[in-house]
């Protein structure tokens, strides 16, 4: 089944890009112009994924967030934001927005997000052992082993291991990761996080064990099952 | 010219100040009449009473005796009496008969009376009754010299009251031509701004009265937009600047892109190349946002308390990793120092502050990360080991797109100049100094003489918390 995502966007290069991406990634994606149009359509239902950008034309993007939200509709929320201050962002977050991104952003940024947004009710499970191949993290006992050999981990290496195992699979980008474990809204310019994430794997995977975290080119890091 | 302010308050002032002149004088001068008026009716009572005497003890002949012996000295000048028989035939006295308006009984009355002896009618205060014998007795003072004295007094009163209104309204008129005076150079100056000249200051007399303090705060108030102004202009100029060199490398990346037989490897070395020219640029961009914003004051009112120490071991944490691959040890001494800021662009600033020492941090050297309370000011340091800034270039890395080492590469030319917006709309007092983690550090091959690195301390001296408050409350509403 084919999932469904509401795109409010006024700029149509913009709006293109989007949808072109979201269709190509499998997604069907209706899209609107203007605020009010677009809050008709999501108060509709039916949608999996709202993608909302910030500045729209008759009814603003915040407004339109907070109408669907005082109308009990509780659709996922990804907001978009022309050059995103710091200050946009998490006001964004405080009027019910699941997610925020800043323009310009890659797709496969924009991508990730809407995955993990889509994805998230999954996450809600209380799973306490979360596992990747022969690789187990406890999250009660906080202890991560790979086969029978037990991992060090620092609390921070261990707070990144579990966020990638609970998005087996997904694709986490690297400013997923700095909102995630640091609240950090903006871009270091330093690989910061591709060294966390290089130390880290040196950690997992000993030697002749299949590599278990995959970088993903432009975008960010997965990890999955060998294979 | 009643439309004017100060005219409108003239009016008012004279009105006011007349009318309590005229208030205060016409109480006075009516109290000091009654009073007299009392006076003279007191006299009256006692004579009567002396007459009604003289009357019971010699009958009307007594009385009529008494009568014209009163009158015959010229103490009782003033004195007026009439006695007549029950049929108003005058026995005695020095009225020629008795007044038609007088009834005898009645109250004290006041009235114009012909004397014998006067060819012009005098007045008179009276009291008339009629004896138990029939007789009617008038009893009177003559009240020229009280009406005379009352009316000097009401004169003087009104006198007094217009030349308190002339006096108010030449106060008036001096105060608006003071105070006229003293706008009109507000307005001038505001026209002469209106019409381009940002420049313009309103002049100060240096008498630190109201008017001059207020000028004073219109004149900081315009440095402040000039000064905001000025910004924009370089930001503009600089992003003009800064943007067309990069702008103009990717149009020449993307025209050689369109060549028709290009190798698709070749065509996917210049996207990348691309990309990170566009990368490049949208960073400036955002910073230069950033830096925009704190200038103006903007995220003061998102301020909360922050602990520094929090903050550095948080991006201790973020950056040891890195630290430690370029072979830097990451130091950290973080002891509390609470202040009230905006969590996330002050972990900006220290981010920027630790990627800075990072770039320049020889192999081998320390970073360190310090926090605490230094002479009662929370303090956040970062200091280096590496080349540091020389004192006269330390006031120019703080602008916009100053970068030192051009051969070192990476920076914008943007990470300091956003450090120092942040340090200013936190009211911090950002400081660069040769580093005193430079002189206890494993000397580095690239740095032989300790002079040749003398390292960089960058350190934030925030005010303290309940100095920030205020400093927040004065800054006035933010927009």
């Amino acid at each position: 089944m084919s999932r469904c995502v509401l795109l409010i966007e006024d700029d149509t290069t913009m709006a293109d890009y989007i949808a072109r991406g979201l269709g190509e990634a499998g997604y069907a994606v209706e899209r609107c112009g203007t605020g009010r149009d677009g809050l008709f359509r999501a108060t509709d239902g039916g949608f999996d994924l709202v993608i909302l950008d910030r500045m729209l034309p008759e009814l603003d993007g915040l407004s339109v967030l907070r109408s669907m939200r005082a109308a009990g509709i509780r659709t996922p929320v990804l907001m978009l934001t022309a050059l995103g201050s710091v200050d946009e962002r998490v006001r964004g977050l405080r009027e019910g927005a699941d997610d925020y991104l800043a323009k310009p952003f890659s797709f496969a940024e924009l991508a990730a997000r809407a995955e993990a947004l889509l994805r998230r009710p999954a996450e809600t499970r209380d799973e306490t052992v979360l596992a990747c191949a022969d690789l187990r993290v406890d999250l009660a006992t906080r202890r991560a082993t790979r086969g029978s050999r037990e991992i060090a981990l620092r609390p921070r290496e261990f707070q990144m291991l579990a966020y990638l195992l609970q998005r087996k699979g997904r694709v986490v980008t690297r400013t997923m990761l700095l909102e995630a474990l640091w609240d950090y809204h903006f871009d270091p310019q330093t690989n910061v996080i591709e060294v966390h994430i290089s130390k880290l794997r040196k950690k997992i995977d000993g030697p002749g064990e299949p590599p278990l975290i995959r970088t993903v080119r432009g975008a960010g890091y997965k990890i999955d099952e060998p294979g | 010219m009643l439309r004017t302010a100060t005219s409108r308050l003239i009016a008012a002032y004279l009105a006011l100040f007349s009318l309590s002149t005229a208030l205060v004088l016409g109480v006075f001068t009516w109290q000091s009449t009654a009073l007299i008026a009392g006076e003279t009716r007191d006299v009256l009572a006692a004579e009567v009473e002396g007459l009604a005497e003289q009357y019971a003890a010699g009958g009307v002949l007594g009385l009529a005796q008494t009568i014209a012996r009163r009158l015959d000295r010229a103490a009782e000048r003033d004195a007026i009496y009439l006695l007549t028989d029950g049929y108003g035939e005058r026995i005695t006295g020095n009225l020629a008969a008795w007044p038609p308006t007088v009834r005898a009984g009645g109250a004290p009355i006041e009235l114009e009376l012909y004397r014998i002896d006067s060819e012009r009618p005098v007045m008179v205060a009276a009291v008339a009754f009629r004896l138990p014998g029939g007789e009617r007795l008038l009893v009177g003072r003559d009240a020229r010299a009280r009406a005379l004295y009352e009316r000097a007094l009401w004169q003087a009163a009104i006198w007094a009251t217009g030349l308190a209104a002339l006096l108010s309204l030449a106060a008036g008129w001096l105060l608006s031509r003071f105070v006229m005076g003293r706008i009109g150079e507000i307005r001038r100056t505001a026209s002469e701004i209106v019409a381009g000249d940002l420049s313009r200051r309103v002049p100060l007399r240096g008498t630190d009265d109201e008017f001059d303090r207020l000028n004073a705060t219109l004149n900081a108030m315009l440095d402040r937009i000039a000064g905001l102004v000025e910004n924009l202009r370089a930001v503009t100029d600089s992003l003009a600047h800064d943007l067309r060199s990069p702008l103009t490398r990717l149009r020449a990346l993307t025209a050689e892109f369109a060549e028709p037989e290009l190798a698709p490897e070749a065509r996917e070395r210049l996207a990348v190349r691309a990309q990170a020219e566009a990368e490049a640029m949208l960073r400036q961009l955002t910073a230069l946002i950033e830096i925009s914003r704190a200038e103006a004051g903007v995220g003061r009112e998102a301020f909360e308390p922050v602990d520094l120490a929090a903050l550095a071991e948080d991006a201790a944490d973020l950056y040891a990793p890195a630290a430690e691959d370029r072979g830097v040890a990451l130091q950290l001494s973080a002891a509390p120092a609470e202040i009230r800021g905006h969590p996330q662009l002050l972990a900006q600033a220290l981010s920027n502050l630790l990627e800075n020492a990072l770039r320049y941090a020889p192999e081998g050297s320390a970073i360190r990360l310090e926090t605490g309370i230094e002479l009662g000011m929370p303090v956040l340091r970062v200091a280096d080991a590496g080349p540091g800034i020389p004192a006269a270039e330390r006031a120019r890395v703080l602008q916009r797109f100053v970068t030192l080492d051009p051969s070192r590469g990476a920076g914008s030319g943007l990470g300091l100049a956003l450090v120092a917006a942040i340090a200013k709309l936190h009211g911090a007092r950002l400081t660069l100094a040769d580093s005193r983690a430079a002189a206890d550090r494993p000397r580095p091959a690239d740095c032989p003489g300790l002079a040749d690195c003398p390292g960089l301390d960058v350190t934030l001296g925030f005010p303290a918390p309940q100095r920030a408050r205020i400093a927040r409350n004065s800054a006035g509403p933010t927009p």
